[in-house]
Formats: C-alpha cells, sequence, structure tokens
C-alpha cells in the first residue's frame, strides 16, 4: 500500500497543502543530523526497515525497546546528580543531605588537578583547585569522600579518566579501609579516554599507552569487580562539544568498539566482560530526536556485539545512564532552564535510560548551589511519583514517527560506523583528529544558527526577559581550598614511610614498561600513601605527557552568513582597520590552566577568522606567563581568554601581571568570554579587562565590539 | 634610533614590534622598517638560518618543537618564523601553531612569531627576509623558518637561509619521480620524519629510495645530499641533525659557498626588489592612462590587431 493508493492520505494531502499552502513535498523540516522530518508519518513509514524490527519487545533482540522486560514498572530509573567541588569533606556533607533527600546513586565530579594527575600543590593548577570538583589528593581523602556512606551499598559513580589508575587505586583501598572488599563494590568508573582526546580534554598519556590503561582495568574489573562497570562509553561529552546526535550515536559506539578489542587483545572472552560495559548519552532539546536516539543506540550495539561473537544475552544488552543537556541551558533568563530540564528529563525516560542526571538551572552561571540542585533533584522525583510514566514500558513503540526516525537514526549512524571501521578504527580516527573536526563543525553551525536568529533560544535572541533575575551563586574559595589539600599533603608525607613509598613508585614505573597490569602495582603505592600526582608522574616517565595537536574548521560561520548585514558590517571595519594599520586586528584566543573546555574558543577563533581577524590560537593548559610571551612576540592587538572552569579570579591578574613583566608598557587589550558569574565582572574590570562576554553572546555583536575596543586603544597612542 | 637599541638589548616586545613594522603594508610603515632594517644589517649577529619546507601535516611544526627542544637544551637562542598556510583568501586566518610548539614556546631562550601568508610568493610572506634580520641583530643562534613546501615557496624560501631542508614523511619516495632533479639544487638536506611506530618500515624505504635518486643526481664538485631519518614525536635523530647541520655550515664556510649563498641571495632580493618597485610602477602608469580600455576597444572593432596594440602600449608607458 502506497501512500498515492491510498485515498485517505490522498485527501489528508489536499487538506494539508490548503492549509499550509504548500506542497506537501517541500513541507519537511532538516534537523541538524540532516534528517528530514515529515509533517505526517503513516503505517507505511515502518515499513524497510533494516535495524529496527517491528513486533520486538522490551528485554528481547534486538533491545531497541528497553534492556529490561520490566523496565520502572518494577523499579524506577536511578537517581544519579553528578556533584562535587571544594574539599572531600564539603562534597561528602552535601552527598549524604542529598541521600537523605531522595537521591539514589552517587556521583563524583573531581577538580581539573585530579582529571590531569596533578597534585593540589602544583604551581601548574593553581587557579583550578576544587574549583570544578572536588581535590582529591590521597586515599585520605577518598575516604573522607565517602565518610559514613557504605561502600557494599551505595553504587558509585565516578568521570574519571586521565588520572585512572590513582583514583580508581584510591577507592578500591577506601573501600578496603572501611572494611568492604573490592568484590563488593558497584558503581561505574568512566575509564573512556577517547572521547577524552575528542572533546573532552583531561587526558594524560598519549592514545596508545591510555588504550591499554583502559583495557587493564577492564581486564582487573571483569576478574575482581563483578558488581563494577569497568567503563562508561560515552556520547554525552560529544553532544555537549557540539555533536548532532548522528556524530555523538556513532562515535560512541565506535569508540565502544574499539574498547571491545582492547579487552580481547588481552586474551579476555568476549562475555567476561561485556556485560559491565556500560554507556553514557546527552540527551538535549529535539524531544523525539533524543529517544530515537536511546532505542537506536540499543538496537545498534545489539548487532555489534553479536559480530564480535558475544554469546552471553547480557553482552548484547546496552545499558546507559544520561543527563539532560548543560549546553542547551542558559545565563540569561535563568529559570528557563528548569523547563528546558523537565523536557529533556522526560525525553530520557521515554528513551528508556537506567540512570538519569537532572541539571541545575544555575548551570550557565557556576555549580550549583544546595537549592538549585534540590529543584534539578525534584524534577526527576516528581516524574516518577506524579506523572504515571512509570506505569508502562517503552510507551512510545509503535509510534509511526518515532520508529521510523529510530530506523534513521540508526542507518545514519551505521554509515559512519562503517566509514570508521574502514578506516582501521577509532583510536586511528581519533590520532588523526578527525571526529573532533567533524564535531567542531557541527558545533560552529548551530553557533551560526543562533547567532542569525533561525534558531530561537527563549530569553537569548528572542523573547528576552527586560528584568533578568539576579540568582545567588556557589562560591568557592580556591585559595583556602588547595592551602587546606597542601596542609593535608604535608602531614601525609611527613608521617608515610617514604622509602616504601619510592620502591613502590618505582615498582610502577617498571611495570609500565612492559604488560603488567598497571592497577595492581598502583593499588600498593596508594595503599602506602603515595599522591594522585606522584601515581601519575611515575607513568609519565614512562609515557610521556600527551600535547594535542589542534586542527581548525574555516569557512562554516562565514558560510551562513553570505550577504548578512551586521556580518558584512564587520568585514568592512576591518578592511578598514586593514587600511589605517597596515595589517588586519590580530587577536590571540587562549585557554589557561587547566580548563578543558574548548568548544567556545574554537567557535570564536573560526567566527573571528572569517571575518577577517588573524587569530592566533593557543594550546590547551597555558599557564599565563606563556600566554604573555605568546601576545607580546606576535604582537597581538588582543587577548581573548575564554574561560569556564571558574579559574578567571586567578589567571587573568596573573595574565596582565605577565604582560607588564615583559612589556611594562604593552598595549595588549585583554577580553575575557565564557561563565563569568555577575558579582565577578566588577573584579575583572579593576583588573583592566576591557570587555565580558558570557555565555549566549552573539559572535558577530562581540566581534564588532572587539574591533572598536581595539581601535580605540590605538587611537589613544 | 631608540629601537634599533631595544633590539639589540634582545628586548621581546622591541623586536616584536619591529617585526611588525617591516610586515605592515602601509607606507609610513615601509619607511621607518627601511630606515630601521639599513641600521640593523650594520650590526649583524652570528645567526645560521635555516629553512624548514615540505608538504602539509608532514610534521614541521613538531619537528620544530622537538629539534628546537634539542638546541634550547643546549643553551642555543632560538628565533622561529612561522609562515602559517591556513591563510583564507576571502577572511583573516586561524594562526595555530603555537599548539604544536607547547614546550619550546615556554623557553626564555626562544622567539616564535607566525605569519598568515596571504597567498603571496607562493607561501613567504611579505617581511620574512627582514624578520630574520631583526632576529639576526637581536642575538638569535639559530633562526628556523617554516613554510609550507607548494610549488614555487621552497625557491623564495631557500633565497632566504643559509640551509635549507626539506622534511618529507614516510612513503613520499614515489613522488621522486615528480620532484626529480630540481631538489637538489635547493635543498641541503632530507628529513624523513616519523620514523616510528608501524611507520618505521617505510620511512627507511623512503630514505633510501632519496639517496639513490640523490645520489643519481648528485654534480660532480658538489656536496653529498644528506637524507637523514627522524621522528618528531619520539624526539630521535635530533643530535643528527644539529651535527649534520653544523657539518654543512662549517664545510660550507670553508669552501667559500656559505658566503658565496648569501652574496647570490643579496643579488636575488636586490632583483625581485627592483622587478617589485618597476611592476607597481608600470601598473600605475598603465591604470593612470587608460590606454588598456582605449586599445582594446580598437582590436574589439577590428581596426589594429592585439599584437599591434601591445606594442603600442608598451611604447606609450615606457617612454617618459
Ligand atoms: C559544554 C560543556 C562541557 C563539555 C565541554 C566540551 C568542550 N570541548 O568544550 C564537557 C561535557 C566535556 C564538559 C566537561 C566538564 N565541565 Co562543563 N560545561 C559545558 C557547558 C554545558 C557549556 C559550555 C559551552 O561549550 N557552551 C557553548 C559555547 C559556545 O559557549 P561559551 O563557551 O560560553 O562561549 C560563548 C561566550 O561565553 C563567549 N566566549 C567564550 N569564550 C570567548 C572568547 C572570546 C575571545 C570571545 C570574544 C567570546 C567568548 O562567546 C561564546 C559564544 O556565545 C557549561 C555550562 C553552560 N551552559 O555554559 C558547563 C560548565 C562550564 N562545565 C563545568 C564543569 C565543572 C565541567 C567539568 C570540570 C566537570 C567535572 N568536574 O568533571 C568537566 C571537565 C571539563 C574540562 N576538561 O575542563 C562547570 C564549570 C563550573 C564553574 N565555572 O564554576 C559549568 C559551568 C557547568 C556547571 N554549572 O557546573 N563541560
Ligand atoms: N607518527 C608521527 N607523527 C608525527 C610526527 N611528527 C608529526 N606527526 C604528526 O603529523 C601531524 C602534522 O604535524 P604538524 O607538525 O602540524 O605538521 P606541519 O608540517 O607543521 O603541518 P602544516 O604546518 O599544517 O603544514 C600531527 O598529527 C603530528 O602529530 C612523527 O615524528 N611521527
Ligand atoms: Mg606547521
Amino acid at each position: 500500500m502506497t501512500n498515492k493508493s491510498n485515498n485517505g492520505f490522498n485527501t489528508w494531502q489536499k487538506s494539508f497543502e490548503k492549509e499550509t499552502k504548500k506542497n506537501f513535498s517541500d513541507a519537511k523540516s532538516e534537523t541538524d543530523e540532516g534528517i528530514d522530518i515529515k509533517p505526517v508519518y503513516t503505517k507505511d513509514d515502518l515499513e524497510n526497515f533494516s535495524f529496527v524490527e517491528n513486533n520486538s519487545l522490551p528485554g528481547q533482540w534486538p533491545y531497541t525497546r528497553g534492556p529490561k522486560a520490566s523496565m520502572y514498572t518494577n523499579r524506577p530509573w536511578t537517581i544519579r546528580q553528578y556533584a562535587g567541588f571544594s574539599t572531600a569533606e564539603e562534597s561528602n556533607e552535601f552527598y549524604k543531605k542529598n541521600l537523605e533527600s531522595g537521591q539514589k546513586g552517587l556521583s563524583v565530579a573531581f577538580d581539573l588537578p585530579t582529571h590531569r594527575g596533578y597534585d593540589s600543590d602544583d604551581d601548574l593548577v593553581m587557579g583550578d583547585v576544587g574549583k570544578a570538583g572536588v581535590a582529591i589528593d590521597t586515599v585520605e581523602d577518598m575516604k573522607i569522600l565517602f565518610n559514613n556512606i557504605p561502600l557494599d551499598q551505595m553504587s558509585v559513580s565516578m568521570t574519571m579518566n586521565g588520572a585512572v589508575l590513582p583514583v580508581l587505586a584510591s577507592f578500591i583501598v577506601a573501600g578496603e579501609e572501611q572494611g568492604v572488599d573490592k568484590s563488593l563494590l558497584s558503581g561505574t568508573i568512566q575509564n573512556d579516554i577517547l572521547k577524552e582526546f575528542m572533546v573532552r580534554n583531561t587526558y594524560i598519556y598519549p592514545p596508545e599507552p591510555s588504550m591499554k590503561i583502559v583495557a587493564d582495568i577492564i581486564e582487573f574489573t571483569s576478574k575482581e569487580m563483578p558488581k563494577f562497570n569497568s567503563i562508561s562509553i560515552s556520547g554525552y561529552h560529544m553532544q555537549e562539544a557540539g555533536a548532532d546526535n548522528v556524530l555523538e550515536l556513532a562515535y560512541t559506539l565506535a569508540d565502544g568498539m574499539e574498547y571491545v578489542r582492547a579487552a580481547m587483545s588481552k586474551g579476555l572472552d568476549v562475555d567476561d566482560f561485556a556485560p559491565r560495559l556500560s554507556f553514557f548519552f546527552a540527551i538535549g532539546t529535539d524531544f523525539f530526536m533524543e529517544i530515537a536516539k536511546l532505542r537506536a543506540a540499543r538496537t545498534l550495539w545489539a548487532k555489534i556485539m553479536k559480530n564480535f561473537g558475544a554469546e552471553n544475552e547480557r553482552s548484547l544488552i546496552l545499558r546507559t545512564h544520561c543527563q539532560t543537556s548543560g549546553v542547551s541551558l542558559t545565563e540569561k533568563d535563568p529559570y528557563n532552564n528548569i523547563i528546558r530540564t523537565s523536557y529533556e528529563a522526560l525525553s530520557a525516560i521515554l528513551g528508556g535510560t537506567q540512570s538519569l542526571h537532572t541539571n541545575s538551572f544555575d548551570e550557565a552561571i557556576a555549580l550549583p548551589t544546595d537549592e538549585s540542585a534540590r529543584i534539578a533533584r525534584n524534577t526527576q522525583l516528581i516524574l516518577q511519583n506524579e506523572t504515571g510514566v512509570t506505569k508502562t514500558v517503552d510507551p512510545l513503540a509503535g509510534s509511526y514517527f518515532v520508529e521510523n526516525l529510530t530506523e534513521e537514526l540508526s542507518k545514519k549512524a551505521w554509515d559512519i560506523i562503517t566509514e570508521i571501521e574502514e578506516l582501521g578504527g577509532m583510536t586511528k580516527a581519533v590520532k588523526a583528529g578527525i571526529p573532533k573536526l567533524k564535531i567542531e563543525e557541527s558545533a560552529t553551525k548551530k553557533q551560526a544558527k543562533v547567532d542569525s536568529g533561525s534558531r530561537v533560544v527563549v530569553g537569548v535572541n528572542k523573547y528576552k526577559n527586560p528584568k533578568e533575575p539576579s540568582v545567588d551563586v556557589r562560591v568557592i574559595d580556591n585559595n583556602r581550598v588547595r592551602d587546606d589539600q597542601i596542609k593535608k599533603i604535608q602531614v601525609i608525607k611527613k608521617s608515610r614511610d617514604t622509602k616504601a613509598v619510592e620502591k613502590a613508585l618505582t615498582n610502577l614505573t617498571n611495570a609500565a614498561k612492559d604488560e603488567t597490569n598497571l592497577l595492581i602495582p598502583c593499588i600498593e603505592a596508594i595503599k602506602l600513601r603515595a599522591t594522585v600526582g606522584e601515581v601519575s608522574k611515575a607513568l609519565e616517565q614512562v609515557y610521556g605527557r600527551h600535547f594535542a595537536k589542534s586542527l581548525s574548521v574555516s569557512g562554516v560561520y562565514g558560510k551562513h552568513f553570505e550577504g548578512d548585514e551586521e556580518f558584512m558590517k564587520v568585514e568592512s571595519k576591518i578592511k578598514e582597520f586593514e587600511n589605517v594599520n597596515g595589517r588586519r586586528p590580530r587577536v590571540l584566543v587562549v585557554k589557561m590552566g587547566q580548563d578543558g573546555h574548548d568548544r567556545g574558543a574554537k567557535i570564536v577563533a573560526t567566527s573571528f577568522a572569517d571575518m577577517g581577524f588573524d587569530v592566533d590560537m593557543g594550546p590547551l593548559f597555558q599557564s599565563p606567563k606563556d600566554v604573555a610571551k605568546d601576545a607580546i612576540e606576535n604582537d597581538v592587538h588582543a587577548i581573548g581568554v575564554s574561560t569556564l572552569a571558574a579559574g578567571h579570579k586567578t589567571l587573568v591578574p596573573e595574565l596582565m601581571k605577565g604582560l607588564k613583566e615583559i612589556d611594562p608598557k604593552s598595549k595588549i587589550i585583554v577580553f575575557v568570554g565564557g561563565i563569568i558569574p555577575e558579582q565577578d565582572y566588577e573584579f575583572l574590570y579593576e583588573n583592566n579587562v576591557s570587555a565580558i562576554f558570557g555565555p549566549g553572546s552573539n559572535i558577530i555583536e562581540s566581534a564588532e565590539k572587539v574591533i572598536d575596543l581595539i581601535s580605540d586603544n590605538l587611537s589613544k597612542e | 634610533m631608540e629601537l634599533v637599541d631595544k633590539i639589540i638589548k634582545g628586548e621581546r616586545a622591541a623586536i616584536a614590534k619591529a617585526i611588525t613594522l617591516v610586515e605592515s603594508s602601509k607606507d609610513t610603515d615601509q619607511q621607518i622598517s627601511r630606515e630601521l632594517i639599513s641600521e640593523l644589517i650594520k650590526k649583524p649577529g652570528k645567526s645560521i638560518r635555516v629553512g624548514f619546507s615540505g608538504p602539509p601535516g608532514v610534521g614541521k611544526s613538531t619537528f620544530i618543537e622537538s629539534f628546537g627542544s634539542y638546541l634550547v637544551s643546549q643553551n642555543y637562542k632560538l628565533g622561529i618564523l612561522a609562515i602559517d598556510p591556513s591563510s583564507q583568501i576571502t577572511g583573516g586566518s586561524i594562526l595555530g601553531d603555537k599548539t604544536r610548539m607547547v614546550e619550546i614556546s615556554k623557553n626564555p631562550n626562544t622567539f616564535i612569531r607566525s605569519t598568515p601568508s596571504r597567498g603571496t610568493l607562493g607561501g613567504i610572506s611579505m617581511g620574512t627576509r627582514e624578520a630574520s634580520i631583526i632576529l639576526d641583530a637581536a642575538g638569535y643562534d639559530f633562526i628556523f623558518i617554516e613554510t609550507v613546501g607548494v610549488g614555487q615557496s621552497e625557491i623564495v624560501a631557500s633565497n632566504l637561509v643559509d640551509i635549507f631542508t626539506l622534511i618529507v614523511g614516510p612513503g613520499s619516495g614515489d613522488e621522486l619521480q615528480g620532484i626529480k632533479k630540481g631538489i637538489t639544487e635547493y635543498a641541503d638536506i632530507f628529513i624523513v620524519n616519523k620514523n616510528d611506530g608501524e611507520l618505521k618500515m617505510e620511512a627507511s624505504k623512503t630514505a633510501a629510495d632519496y639517496k639513490s635518486a640523490l645520489s643519481y643526481y648528485k654534480k660532480l664538485d658538489e656536496l653529498e645530499k644528506q637524507v637523514l631519518l627522524v621522528s618528531a614525536i619520539e624526539q630521535t635523530g635530533m643530535e643528527e641533525v644539529i651535527k649534520t647541520i653544523n657539518q654543512i655550515i662549517d664545510q660550507n664556510k670553508l669552501k667559500g659557498i656559505f658566503d658565496k649563498r648569501r652574496a647570490d641571495q643579496l643579488e636575488y632580493w636586490i632583483e625581485e626588489e627592483v622587478k617589485n618597485i618597476i611592476a607597481s610602477d608600470i601598473t600605475k602608469r598603465l591604470t593612470s592612462k587608460g590606454n588598456i580600455p582605449k586599445y582594446s576597444e580598437k582590436v574589439m572593432k577590428n581596426e589594429m590587431s592585439m599584437y599591434e596594440a601591445v606594442e603600442t602600449i608598451t611604447k606609450d608607458t615606457l617612454k617618459q
């Protein structure tokens, strides 16, 4: 039965065309993924599927409808809020309060120094200690973190990838010293290094040794920790970095395949470890697309694992955690974020997630306060207790639209996966930088849509709130946290058996030279009170530290604005500037400290270049002093600091000092973009920052302001 | 000139400002920059200028990071001029070299300047030669010039340096057919990079291909061209590179080739400069007289042939 032969459909089509004054065939809307959404779907759209099977059931092949037969009708999803800040003491207090208020699982957010394998007393991390997560230097901190939280009863998820060895070792030892054997520990370690190289940027070692570490952990946990998920294969960060859903889906599953191969190359049987692989996806604002994505992910993974020869049914089943999208949340009119998060949460539930984090409305301002965290948690409690969504499994099954979308997404993702496999797999692709570039391209397109107004963001580019509310923010005094941590480190270093620690670290270094499973010597070192930094350095001696080579997209932003008046205005200002000054305006865009959020910096850099600026792009993790040297040697007109991990109050004054040290008469102006709470504006202006561009800033408007500021500054000479 | 003193003292900001001046397209800046260069020329330093060219992505920047780290660890002062190929024709450019030179850019004994090539001179930017004069006066031991190797640019780049190095990747031996003879005329050293991991075999084979091709084209009185294997990522082969550079420099100095080259290069640049001035002068005259549209119309109307028009215009433009 085709559409044309269907009388009912023809009548509908006529009515549609009359109402809309559009041809039905033109009435499609294209998604970011390049999928055409039709205004109506019918039974015909359920035909010719190659992935989705129309009459499948929950808990059964190909698991599209969910990993379990009963799903939420038996037990609702786990409310698992990601949190951590300042010291272990303070985070522990926060966790305990949350658990009392209905949260069910823990999820630890570590600070950036811990992620990158530096101790709190390292000069390189001055601005970052305790700022964007909790600082863990030794097993003593880990023990404090779980004080009065019985680790044999509480499942704990840990987002840790770079310093995964010392941190997992600390967790195991903390459990042991709490009296809990490692075989009883339940939870998840993220341990997904490939997406770090792509988007999250808390890697330490180069790709090959990093992959070896991943495999070591899978091996160890599969043998010793049967209740523990060895990895959380994450697409979440890709979408947050700008990937559309097809890219997120394809790259995540392709990463998963790479990990399966890595584990198998250690001689493990696929069914020994595959049941303990878990996943993590982002849930953005495209309501049905996100539902379809989770369904497609399960469908594809089952197929992939079958191809790997898995026989145990549990190896075929994709279980996932989800988090609502942080990047969809805005600094402007922030209460709108509660509404956005609610829809996203519903989407995740209809897609059948196993656990969920919902973001707080102050997401684009700072880490959540107790109050905003409560609202975020309640979003899920209300869904579970008041809406009835738990009463039936996969309620959208059979929806012409959702089933069709599930199939479409599966197809598109499969094509990309096949392409990557042909190129030799994800590790190779990641090393060549291709996935990162594709994600940046997608991110740049999204930015162009918002800046041009073709995509509406309520409260940002339309329906602005004339009276922006002011909200309370969580303030972390990183200097105090750093001092506290340093004191703790000093005490431990005095009381431990230094010789034994040194020996354990040497053992670890030696183990890195052969095929030994590194977690075992790590546990030994950590038990003896070696620090996270020391353990990381012991491995660094063999592996070296990885520096990413960054590529940039070009022309993507500009293409969106062909013939746009505002865009051309900036272009012509730049041409005029060049005529007057003999060169184009030159801006150095930098990331300082351990902050790895590079989406904004990369987008701003490529967009500015498209408008005609010469843009110097600094590497990640620069110190303010290095930035000053770069800026002066290249004689840039301005430095644009992109800062999202709350290091700005330490790093920006250091930069100003650095500039004056090299050139007391430096005329280079500095502006700042990223997450800057309103309360900090004055401080930055007092430190001679020329302008601040917060989240949601229109890049063309920002560029115009920058060129004007540069011109003003030059005319003062 | 105050700027001159500051440059000679090695003040970072002064060096940077001076490079801006020599790169500037503004007439007044060009004026000052000429005076500046005339002054600096009188106080030459002792820099050795080394050019690194090669196809995009072969690892030039990574090599410079790696080799440069080795040199600064030996207490050499190192100036780097990176001509960034990533310029766009319509817009500005993204200068990303610093993301590949993370370690050396921190070192106080380096000065690293990126310049957008703007597509001029096959990759060499306006002012690169002058910039190397500034760095020389400022006391840098080595000046590295990184350019992308596309077509003509090698010739131009090789005229800026005392030693010209071509960096190639494993597997590029197949392309030898294409570059053949010309290659030996401007490159002194061939570096086969990425001699690591899976690529090792291929890299050795490539080096062998180059060696045999080069011996075939070697002129009788010439020095043997050197082919070296390195891994920029694993930092291997670096001592060999510096040894070879020093050897070539010493030999060239001994044989007078070093000074002869500098003299030839001077001739080259004088010629280029004169050509440029004449060309821009002629262009100005052509436009102001408006002969071209006038005669073109006549040719269109079949009143004269194109050759007659060309001859008439040329004569008219050159007289005066
Ligand atoms: C995307 C995102 C991520 C991605 C980053 C991907 C990437 N490669 O960039 C992922 C998921 C990996 C991530 C991870 C983490 N994140 Co995060 N993340 C965000 C999020 C949701 C959006 C940031 C973003 O990219 N926005 C889109 C871009 C385009 O916007 P933008 O950067 O703000 O840039 C705009 C303006 O600010 C301005 N601008 C910015 N820079 C510049 C520069 C110049 C020159 C100019 C002119 C303008 C300008 O113009 C841009 C265009 O409008 C924010 C919250 C939010 N909604 O802002 C949290 C947020 C920044 N993350 C946070 C944290 C804590 C983390 C982690 C440290 C968590 C942890 N403990 O593990 C990790 C570690 C990451 C790391 N390595 O540093 C916190 C920081 C807390 C704070 N500042 O107090 C935030 C604020 C969320 C929160 N409230 O908790 N994150
Ligand atoms: N395996 C291997 N890869 C290398 C080596 N050197 C560079 N690379 C890789 O080659 C890629 C390009 O390196 P760059 O240093 O940016 O190359 P480039 O020649 O400067 O590139 P352009 O300036 O863009 O022309 C990067 O991904 C490097 O990691 C090496 O010695 N071995
Ligand atoms: Mg380069």
